[in-house]
């Protein structure tokens, strides 16, 4: 029983730093993908006073991509309509270039600010504009509850290396005296520690396990029979392959680091 | 190797970073092959003074040479190599109880990374030599301390090492238990060759033949003629 406790011990705050790390490798999906979504939909005017190469726009910033052509005919279709052909014509003289372009990545404000003050730098660039700004306050939010949620990760980690490492010292007590014994035959501190390692590197396997079983439960059973549609349709962002991966070598770093630790603060005892 | 196993020339051991001197000045030899005991009283550093021929305390002042290593310049990779040539009984027999009796006698061999198939030879040639083949999987704690002992000699002479330290190695055990013990540390001695650095508070009377005896009075340690 006591033996249980201690793993238990062991394996929860092993669990938590797992649980933490798997929500925020989601929320940053979900986020990414909202950002790349918020990509595509955002795009910038450029009015030009007379025809320029799209290469030429792609040039102001490496960010720049798409750049499209609009035809003059498409502005001017509303306001065309009964005009003799000399009209048409006379309009269609008088109206300016007009192109759109996106940009490879979601910028703040100030980075596009930045952009359009450069491609304004061009004589024939007219007039800038800049749209989505809709999409800015969600996406602020998006952000700041990334921090946020970061944040609270990384002090829950710090928390729970902080009780992984005292009950390694546990177990380092416990088996004190067969790792004396061993270092008196001469045993390299490896070979002494083999117990403590052995034991660290079953619980992270098994904390592993735990919090994955929690993840594959929660996307195949909990999640399509919750009826919450945002979560229905983002399940693929959930838990995938990979994860299992990125955790498994997230908690085996952790409980090495946590032995050698503890080891190490425990060298050779020469007086 | 130097004829002499260990060799101190103006051995001074203290401890609290030199205030508490227990050793002082101290010159002596232990030869090769031979079987010698250190006596003194209790608290007179016997234990002490074996504790820093297997590296467990740096010397502070003079030179200590065991098995033609330097102890006080020995790098603790070298130590630990000095280590796994020794042979050492402890008092309180220092087994690991989790193990059985076979995995306790032939701990010096998985330390040096031998086979099982050598170790599991070993360990039932060592524990037919001291009596205990029966009790070969049980565990320390299932045992008396005399047989526990016994144990500590087979694990001392699992890898026929050349220099055998005993730090009181009878002090719990009874007249009969205490006279085994004698006799494969002598055997080892004889038949092996080890040289056999035994430390108590008293020879036993069972040893009539004249073997070297420094005894260690008022810091110093003196031969005994």
């Amino acid at each position: 029983m006591k033996s249980i406790k201690e793993h238990m011990m062991f394996i929860l705050p092993l669990m938590a730093i797992l649980l933490g790390m798997e929500f925020f490798l989601v929320f940053n999906r979900v986020t990414r993908n909202y950002e790349e979504k918020l990509k595509e939909n955002y795009s910038i005017l450029v009015v030009t006073s007379r025809p320029v190469r799209s290469s030429v726009i792609e040039k102001v910033d490496r960010r720049i991509v798409n750049v499209k052509s609009i035809k003059k005919e498409e502005i001017a279709k509303e306001i065309v309509d009964g005009l003799s052909q000399k009209g048409v014509e006379e309009i269609l003289e008088a109206i300016p270039f007009f192109y759109t372009l996106n940009l490879s990545s979601y910028l703040n404000r100030e980075e596009i600010n930045k952009i359009a003050q450069k491609l304004l730098n061009y004589p024939v660039v007219k007039k800038v504009e800049t749209f989505g700004e809709s999409h800015r306050s969600k996406y602020n939010l998006f952000l700041f509850l990334k921090i946020i949620f970061w944040s609270f990760v990384s002090l829950m980690s710090m928390i729970s290396i902080f009780l992984i490492v005292k009950q390694m010292e546990v177990w380092q007590m416990a088996h004190q005296e067969r790792m004396k014994i061993m270092e008196i035959f001469g045993a390299p501190m490896m070979l002494r520690s083999g117990v403590l390692f052995r034991i660290a590197i079953t619980d992270a396997v098994i904390a592993t396990l735990l919090s994955v079983g929690f993840f594959i439960f929660l996307k195949y059973y909990w999640i399509p029979k919750s009826g919450i549609e945002f979560l229905i349709e983002k399940t693929d962002m959930l838990f995938g392959f990979l994860d299992v991966v990125v955790l498994l070598i997230v908690v085996l770093t952790i409980v090495v680091s946590a032995v050698f630790i503890v080891t190490l603060g425990n060298r050779e005892s020469v007086e | 190797m130097a004829a002499n196993v260990i060799s101190a020339s103006r051995l001074t051991l203290a401890y609290d970073n030199g205030r508490k001197e227990i050793i002082k000045n101290a010159t002596f030899n232990i030869r090769r092959g031979e079987f010698i005991f250190i006596t003194g009283p209790s608290g007179s550093g016997k234990s002490t003074l074996l504790k820093s021929f297997y590296g467990a305390l740096r010397h502070t002042e003079g030179d200590l040479m065991v098995g033609g290593l330097d102890m006080g310049r020995i790098s603790k990779g070298r130590l630990q190599e000095l280590r796994a040539h020794l042979g050492i009984i402890f008092q309180d027999y220092k087994l690991i109880n989790e193990w059985t009796v076979e995995k306790n006698v032939v701990l010096p061999l998985i330390i040096a990374g031998y086979g099982l198939d050598i170790q599991q030879t070993q360990a039932k040639k060592l524990l037919k030599h001291v009596k205990l083949s029966e009790q070969a999987n049980m565990y320390p704690l299932e045992l008396s301390g005399g047989e526990q002992q016994r144990v500590g000699v087979a694990r001392a002479l699992s890898k026929n090492p050349f220099l055998i330290l005993a730090d009181e190695p009878t002090g719990n055990l009874d007249e009969y238990s205490s006279n085994v013990i004698w006799d494969l540390m002598e055997n080892a001695c004889d038949q092996l060759g080890a040289t056999v650095v035994v430390v108590t508070h008293r020879i036993p009377t069972i040893f009539n033949i004249p073997y070297r005896h420094l005894i260690i009075e008022n810091r110093g340690i003196y031969e005994v003629h």
